[in-house]
């Protein structure tokens, strides 16, 4: 496989899976909202705060609102990180990589498109902007499908893999960084009326809720939830089930010693994560920690496999 | 939709489906009447499906423009051209002569030269061919054959007799707007193909990988590759179809280095792999900036090296393009009788010679109503279409002409045929070409049809796609049973 088509089928994925997570983080953040008084601490300008963008946000916009942020977030396209840049280059990434991906992968990727680009001015409207996210969720998990279905476990799908979970951990990451946050202040009227809910919004973001009740069937407790997404082997969006994942598939490739020793050092690290009363208030800290490392591991697999220095002939 | 045809007239014009107004062609009434029997709302639905389905799938083509640079939906008329299989035998044995003899031609020139030699062609048209490249002499390639993949471009005159209009030998796109219509009309209209006997076209991409194969009979297993300009380049969607259908490995420049042992090696996530057949989509020009152009950032430096010690085999051959070029074309005829001892069986359009001053003083006394083109452009630039010229026009390539008369040739307006289409919700003559595809390596396949291109705009003859051309699916229907007086 050529260096530069396994680059661009890793950001592939990551673009596809930030597209499928950002659409169901602003639903679920959409509805909290809704569910929440008018509060200073929570509103429309926590999603930019967990995006990173502040700077970014200020340059463009003056005030806080929910249009402004929505605009930012989803249809701006100066902004590299909104959602209709990630949609493009996905729909780049994989128009240039036709040859090695299977037809009807582009065809839906195409028509994820063409749905987005021509609903984007509605989003404006909250019940249309939320029926659009939920069908922009639909559609990336029904790409996924035709990649688990339709594709040789060939090096392409190891590289799609291993962009799916290294862009996987790093948003579950970020999610969790911004619920610890808000709950982390015991002090704080929020942590107090709220924590159930936002403990469950939490869930919700990553579609963990079920799965959460299943395997603790108890209630929403924040050491009990933080322990499941950060520790939980078993669960898909959980970090520590993204970051063995990884190491599954970054086994597969040649020469991926070095990469897949980074990689234990961070999943060593999240299984020796303990809920405790005192750690608590460090979950965001370890989290941003953690988002370092990930960014390591993306660089050392650029290194490794998309521009090494090539012995000549 | 019956309402629909009532007032179709070709007008004159030859007619690819009927022979006048409401007068079907044996192989092609069948087809007309199915459609006349649709009723408008259903053939108006089969329109958008067949809208909705190239959309979806992505098709384009990228029209450079001022306004930027845009992928535009692969405009596509529903109305199939049908061509009459036995007619369309011969014209296969004709496309194969003719690459036979530019193959053979190009192989002589790059070595003895004998047609030169011989005194058949003046040397100053050869060797100072735009397409001529010194480079390449004493190379022959696998077979003999330096240009592997060609698409000619087919005319018919209001007789409806075929012509060669010219031989695009140099990297001819096209082929897989001609698979992607089929796939199209199959999905529109498969009631048709029972009613018909149409032959299949999906061979292609088989065709395609075989010959490339065979370009390197002392590999077992030829690590073969598609060299696109990019995914900024108009034909990229093409680039990519085809590696995917003929199992290519499609990159670019970048990609690929030529080593110390002048081996082609890409660069892969295991190190280097050596290359052993680049099917090229970019021109001689730009694909080794140490042998021709420096500034080029597409190609790959020292790839010639390795072509001319035959440790990496490309398609189309360096060089080949000299038998693009148009003053070279008016001798194709020649060529088939001096190499091949044959009558042409298809015709070149009638064509006049500039740099002979009595054709020149005939191109110059009927200069509005030829077409007059230069020696070596492709697409339509630096052309004069006489009916359409302005009087400026006119002049200034009376001027052309006269100083520089050995690079151009003229032929007749011709009166190119028609096909009915859609157009605003009607129906309408619109004139047609068709480009059918040659594979020349150890053996030769021509495509069953090619690409139908189609002039959208009333009365124009442009079929470009960069300039409001369209394109149809292109039927060879069998027509033997017609004959015997169905």
């Amino acid at each position: 496989m050529l260096s530069r088509v396994g680059e661009r089928i890793f950001w592939l994925a990551r673009y596809l899976e930030r597209v499928e997570n950002t659409s169901r983080l602003i639903n679920v953040h959409t509805s909290l909202l809704m569910d929440l008084p008018q509060h200073r601490d929570i509103n429309w300008y926590t999603l930019v705060t967990i995006f990173d963008a502040k700077n970014d946000y200020f340059d463009r916009y003056d005030r806080v609102n929910e249009y402004d942020i929505m605009h930012f977030l989803l249809a701006d396209t100066s902004y590299g990180g909104s959602l209709v840049n990630a949609l493009f280059s996905l729909r780049e990434n994989a128009r240039t990589s036709l040859d090695i991906l299977p037809e009807t992968l582009w065809e839906q990727v195409n028509e994820l498109h063409l749905m987005v680009k021509g609903e984007m001015s509605s989003i404006g409207n909250r019940r249309r902007r939320q029926n659009l996210l939920l069908a922009i969720t639909e559609r990336c998990l029904g790409i996924w499908g035709i990649i688990a279905n339709h594709m040789s476990r060939n090096y392409a799908y190891d590289f799609l893999l291993v962009g799916k979970y290294i862009e996987r951990a790093d948003m579950t990451s970020r999610i969790l960084e911004m619920t610890s946050i808000l709950v982390a202040d015991k002090d704080s009227e929020i942590s107090k009326q709220y924590e159930g809910i936002l403990w469950g919004t939490l869930l919700r973001a990553l579609s963990a809720q079920q799965m959460y009740i299943q395997h603790n069937a108890s209630t929403l407790k924040a050491d009990k939830v933080l322990t499941f997404l950060i520790t939980d082997t078993t669960f898909p969006r959980s970090l520590s089930f993204a970051v063995k994942a990884l190491g599954n598939y970054l086994h597969y490739l040649p020469r991926s010693e070095t990469v897949l020793s980074l990689q234990q050092d961070v999943l060593n690290k999240l299984q020796d994560y303990k809920a405790e009363d005192a750690s608590l208030a460090m979950t965001h800290v370890q989290m941003d920690e953690l988002q370092v490392s990930l960014s390591a591991i993306n660089q050392a697999i650029a290194k490794n496999w998309f521009y090494p220095d090539y012995a000549t002939a | 939709m019956k309402e629909m045809w009532r007032d179709y007239d070709p007008d004159g014009f030859f007619d690819e489906l009927m022979y006048e107004k409401h007068q079907p062609r044996g192989f092609s009434y069948r087809l007309l009447d199915y459609l006349t029997s649709m009723d408008e709302e259903a053939f108006s639905q089969r329109i958008n499906e067949s809208e909705m389905e190239m959309l979806e799938r992505g098709i384009t083509f990228t029209v450079y423009s001022d306004a930027g640079n845009i992928d535009r939906a692969w405009p596509f008329d529903i109305i199939p051209r049908a061509i009459p299989k036995s007619e369309w035998q011969r014209t296969e044995k004709g496309l194969q002569q003719r690459i036979r003899a530019l193959n053979q031609f190009i192989d002589d020139i790059y070595n003895e030269g004998s047609i030169v030699k011989d005194g058949l062609m003046p040397a100053d048209v050869v060797y100072d061919s735009k397409g001529y490249r010194a480079y390449c002499q004493g190379m022959s390639p696998s077979h003999g054959v330096w240009a592997n993949i060609c698409g000619s471009d087919l005319v018919r005159d209001d007789t409806g007799k075929l012509y060669v209009l010219e031989d695009n030998l140099r990297v001819p796109s096209g082929v897989s707007y001609m698979l992607e219509n089929r796939k199209t009309t199959k999905r529109v209209f498969p009631e048709l193909f029972r009613l018909l006997d149409i032959s299949p076209v999906d061979a292609y991409p088989e065709q395609l990988s075989r010959m490339l194969r065979s370009l390197r009979p002392d590999v077992s297993n030829p690590n073969m590759v598609l060299l696109t300009p990019g995914v900024y380049n108009s034909a990229y969607y093409e680039h990519a179809f085809l590696a995917q259908q003929a199992g290519l490995t499609l990159l670019e420049g970048a990609d690929l280095l030529v080593g110390r042992d002048n081996y082609v090696y890409m660069k892969t996530i295991h190190g280097l792999e050596r290359v052993d057949v680049i099917y090229r989509r970019i021109d001689d020009d730009f694909i080794d900036p140490e042998a021709f152009r420096p500034d080029s950032m597409l190609g790959v430096p020292g790839i010639m090296r390795a072509w001319r010690q035959g440790k990496v085999a490309i398609a189309n051959a360096p060089g080949c393009g000299v038998a693009d070029d148009k003053v070279i074309y008016a001798y194709v005829p020649a060529m088939i009788r001096y190499y091949l001892n044959e009558e042409p069986i298809l015709d070149n359009v009638p064509t006049w010679l500039c740099r002979e001053p009595e054709q020149l003083a005939h191109v110059l006394e009927h200069l509005p109503e030829l077409v007059v083109k230069p020696a070596n452009e492709s697409g339509c630039y630096g052309m004069l279409v006489g009916p359409h010229a302005s009087e400026e026009k006119v002049s200034e390539f009376r001027q052309l002409l006269k100083q520089n008369p050995n690079n151009y040739i003229a032929q007749p307006t011709l009166k190119l045929s028609v096909s009915p289409t859609c157009c605003d919700g009607g129906i309408a003559p619109r004139h047609v070409d068709l480009r059918p595809f040659i594979l020349s390596g150890e053996d030769c396949y021509v495509t069953p049809g090619g690409l139908t291109r189609v002039a959208l705009v009333e009365g124009s003859l442009v079929v470009n796609s960069s300039q409001g051309g369209g394109s149809k699916d292109t039927w060879i229907v069998d027509d033997r049973s017609f004959m015997e007086g169905q």
